[in-house]
């Protein structure tokens, strides 16, 4: 679990309101406070507003009604290119944006953007390119790497200009179980930074090992905010954003029904491990 | 280029007379307009055809869209206005911006108020073989979802910093770069899995085949074929007989 400093609010959302032009409304008196420091998730089924909502941040989506503050500033009237320097989305789809001729380019474009010297790109470029083990790929063309390697590509282009704030759609969606231990090691290093991360996924079992609160959308509406393991946990809640039960309450229950006697509050992988181990050597001991 | 331009070409379901019109018939009237679009470069006549396009719009309950076409033409319309009055003149400028607005104007009625079903029977009636009319009306279909896709290259974009109003004719031409090659490659490989879902489906595999629904010509398509027909007769004799017209018909600005 990654602990989080919670202090002012780097992300304020008040009241806010969207409907697309088809007439759907996606967004519906949405607040949101989120901390600096901060890691949260945005769960719920699709359709329920939280692409969305991520695309207020940046100014990608202006709300119809109501405001969204990054830093305490309103970012009504701010541009997203001035934006996406406090604010880094990173989209679901990385072929949405690889078009350079070549992996180190391709990091090099998003740099030149900050009107960085040359010297200060080249650099930035080499460490990023060894932080995301990319450097023996830096010569060849962005369209010709693997799925996972595009993905990493396209969250390096981000991570490199170095956003207060990180938010990140479906990260895990398509990733093999390497690259979403690398993407986990990325979040926790961010933290450390205390950089606040967003992070839209269907990924229960991501979401209940390394994201401590969890927002829960539904028809364009937040119906919960809090500690994940502990909404994540309810049925009701779970069945309205069509998700399902982590595997570790799924087998605490199995466990409680053969009669097993579990405690309820076993949440995380490590600590149904711990009870198992003693379980079994007390059940030893007895015999 | 504004993104609008292709939303402009995205089918919209309505129930006037122009959307009930039978799809080949409106095939005609994009063609027939866009023949008389370019038989004439003054600007007298081709702003009479263009008011002409502007009954149909009404019908046809269209303006926003079609204002949307126009509207994301107007990259285009500088470059046209700085390239032909350097070269030629501001008059043939304007003839030529009316042109392309006759132009865009006709395909986007055409598209807008054709279903893509509707586009693949049209061609098959006019003995277009199966699978070209398909793989027409397929492409016709994905206007919209690379409109949908070329938003969302953008967004993705400008998260890193990506401006696309930069000034400088230069500047904007280099600036489509980071979004026409995602573009294009998404595009590209989408048509390779299409290709593939419909092989694995067993498409081609049987060279007859019937169809659910079936066109009708009424006698709406008619009266507007007619019409059609007329317009193009009127418009083919005042190109022949040019010479012969009021003084009026040749006016143009000085410069």
């Amino acid at each position: 679990m990654i602990i989080t400093i919670n202090e002012t609010p780097k992300i304020v959302i008040k009241n806010v309101y969207y409907t697309y032009a088809n007439g759907t409304t996606a967004l519906k008196n949405i607040n949101l406070s989120v901390n600096e420091g901060e890691l949260i998730g945005i769960m719920g089924m699709n359709g329920a507003g939280k692409t969305t909502l991520i695309r207020t941040l940046n100014g990608l989506i202006r709300p119809q009604k109501g405001n969204v503050y990054i830093n305490g500033e309103n970012i009504k009237s701010k541009n997203v290119g001035k934006l996406s320097k406090t604010v880094g989305i990173i989209f679901q789809n990385p072929n949405h944006q690889l078009f350079s001729n070549s992996v180190e380019d391709e990091i090099k474009f998003s740099l030149k953007n900050l009107n960085l010297s040359k010297s200060e790109v080249q650099g930035k470029t080499e460490m990023v390119l060894n932080t995301f083990n990319l450097g023996k790929y830096k010569e060849r063309s962005p369209l010709t790497l693997s799925g996972g390697e595009t993905k990493k590509l396209a969250l390096a282009s981000i991570v490199c200009r170095d956003p207060d704030i990180l938010v990140f759609d479906e990260p895990t969606l398509g990733q093999d179980a390497k690259e979403i231990e690398f993407f986990t090691d990325l979040i926790k290093n961010e933290i450390k930074k205390r950089k606040t991360i967003v992070i839209v996924t269907h990924n229960i079992e991501f979401a209940i090992e390394n994201v401590p609160r969890i927002i829960l959308m539904a028809n364009g509406e937040i119906i919960a905010d809090g500690p994940t393991e502990e909404l994540l946990t309810k049925e009701f809640l779970i069945n309205k954003c069509s998700l399902v039960l982590p595997q570790i309450t799924k087998f605490n229950t199995a466990l409680n029904s053969i009669g097993i006697k579990c405690p309820k509050d076993i949440r995380f992988k490590n600590d149904m491990i711990i009870f198992l181990e003693n379980y079994l050597q007390n059940k030893k001991v007895s015999t | 280029m504004s993104l609008e331009l292709l939303q402009a070409f995205k089918f919209r379901k309505k129930n006037t007379i122009i959307h009930n019109l039978d799809p080949r018939t409106k095939l005609l009237f994009s063609i027939f307009y866009s023949i008389a679009a370019l038989m004439f470069t003054n600007i007298i006549p081709l702003l009479l055809i263009f008011l002409s396009l502007i009954p149909i719009i009404f019908i046809g309950k269209m303006i926003r869209d079609w204002f949307n076409s126009i509207k994301g033409l107007s990259f285009l319309i500088i470059l046209i206005i700085i390239i032909n009055t350097y070269f030629l003149s501001l008059s043939y400028a304007i003839a030529m911006i009316l042109r392309i607005f006759i132009m865009i104007s006709a395909f986007s009625i055409f598209f807008l108020t054709v279903h893509p079903n509707e586009l693949a029977l049209s061609l098959i009636s006019m003995r277009v073989p199966y699978p070209y009319a398909f793989s027409f009306s397929l492409a016709f279909r994905f206007v919209p979802t690379i409109a949908l896709e070329a938003q969302y290259i953008l967004d993705a974009q400008q998260s890193r910093g990506y401006e696309m109003q930069q000034k400088g004719l230069i500047n904007q031409i280099k600036n489509l770069f980071p979004l026409l090659v995602p573009l294009i490659v998404c595009s590209i490989k989408r048509a390779f899995n299409v290709a593939e879902a419909l092989e694995s489906r067993a498409f081609g595999s049987i060279k007859e085949r019937t169809y659910y629904y079936a066109l009708k010509f009424s006698l709406k398509d008619w009266i507007f074929t007619m019409y059609l027909f007329m317009f193009l007769i009127v418009v083919i004799f005042i190109k022949i007989q040019f010479n012969l017209m009021p003084n009026w018909f040749y006016w143009g600005l000085p410069v």
